[in-house]
């Protein structure tokens, strides 16, 4: 595949040098001379030093070409020119953004952006995992940006608790999979009931996310999903 | 003192560019590697971008790359000297001419370099021989063509 990766930073960086040793063909651009200029010493000339923001520059580097463009500069705002133009204006297949304020999140799916990588809600999530949280805990993004990896933790007043999946009246486009119960993964069968302290896996459409919060986590608590 | 010996090497990579340098140092590198009984490799590189494949069928193609492999293999057969033509693809010149010299395990590189400024008088080296003088792990000889009249 070839992947144009705009932003050499630390993340562009070790992006492309994996991207490399699993075979791919990789540019980075780079808008830094010198950072671009050290990135060249060290993994060969793969680098393009100009702003991956303009148009002409991405023409340059061969977005109409690439498989995939991942925008991972520090700027939320670049990303997302970045991922608009590869989209719009090259047809690039996949569009990844890095998306450093999980604010912005909603707006990169609305606008287009295909799949999205946030480092802020990836670490907020490892923090929550282990701290009971009134709220649906994302853990990924699949299906280029349609479904979300959701986990429900049960607490003592959860609607849940007692009850069978069969029991629990599903919104449309939605389905639970696994539980995690004691720390071990455990794969849900109709008749199994649900118990206080539960991990419950979902996977759905983002629209069935105030249903599935009713469902099992109560009207209590915030009322949204807490990131992961 | 000054030397007065003839450079020697033994397998020498002359780098063509197209330009009016690659005569120049054909010839001389012809006539350095008669006197040392030296082999010659002729290699010319077509820069592909980005927007096009690495393996895209360009240099095959390429009147202009045949033709400046041509003219070096005839100033060689002038000189009596064999000199191998070598087209090669890449992104860079420059790693692409250090790789090959490295391959090849030459002890000398040419380059010419021809006389250019930038509009308000900068002399322009390019990034070609920059690179190759700093990665190149043989012996490098760039030679700049005469500044041309009335361009100092």
């Amino acid at each position: 595949m070839f992947i144009l990766v705009v932003g050499g930073g630390k993340v562009g960086y070790y992006l492309a040098k994996e991207l490399i040793e699993n075979g791919h063909e990789v540019v980075i651009m780079e808008k830094d001379h010198s950072r671009a200029d050290q990135i060249t010493d060290e993994l060969g000339s793969i680098v393009i030093s100009a702003d991956g923001c303009e148009g002409t520059s991405l023409g340059k580097a061969g977005c109409a070409r690439a498989d995939i463009v991942a925008a991972v500069t520090g700027d939320d705002e670049d990303n997302l020119v970045i991922c608009q133009m590869a989209k719009h204006h090259f047809d690039v297949p996949r569009t990844i953004a890095r998306v450093n304020n999980p604010k912005n999140e909603e707006l990169f799916h609305h606008l287009g952006v295909d799949e999205l990588a946030s480092p802020t809600r990836m670490i907020l999530g490892t923090i929550e995992q282990d701290i009971p949280v009134q709220e649906l805990l994302h853990l990924a993004t699949l299906g280029e940006g349609r479904l979300e990896l959701i986990e429900a933790h049960l607490q003592a007043d959860s609607p849940a608790v007692g009850r069978t999946p069969s029991q629990l009246a599903m919104p449309e486009g939605c389905a639970l999979f696994g539980i995690i119960r004691d720390g071990v993964a455990v794969p849900l069968t109709p008749d199994m009931a649900l118990r206080e302290s539960d991990k419950v896996i979902a996977i759905g459409n983002k629209a069935c996310e105030r249903a599935l919060h009713l469902l099992l986590i109560g009207a209590t608590g915030t009322d949204g999903v807490a990131g992961a | 003192m000054l030397e007065t010996q003839t450079p020697s090497f033994r397998r020498a990579v002359v780098a063509l560019n197209g330009g009016r340098s690659d005569a120049r140092i054909t010839r001389i590198a012809c006539e350095l590697a008669r006197a040392n009984r030296a082999e010659l490799v002729a290699v010319h590189v077509v820069e592909v971008s980005w927007s096009q494949p690495l393996d895209a069928d360009i240099a095959g193609h390429s009147d202009e790359a045949q033709r400046v492999l041509d003219s070096a293999e005839e100033i060689a057969e002038e000189s009596k000297v064999i000199i191998e033509p070598v087209l090669l693809q890449a992104r860079d010149a420059g790693p692409a001419l250090v790789d090959e010299a490295l391959e090849r395990d030459a002890d000398l590189l040419i380059l010419g370099l021809p006389y250019r400024k930038k509009f308000g008088g900068e002399f322009v080296i390019g990034r070609t021989i920059p690179y190759v003088l700093k990665n190149a792990p043989c012996a490098v000889w760039v030679v700049r063509e005469p500044i041309p009249e009335g361009a100092s």
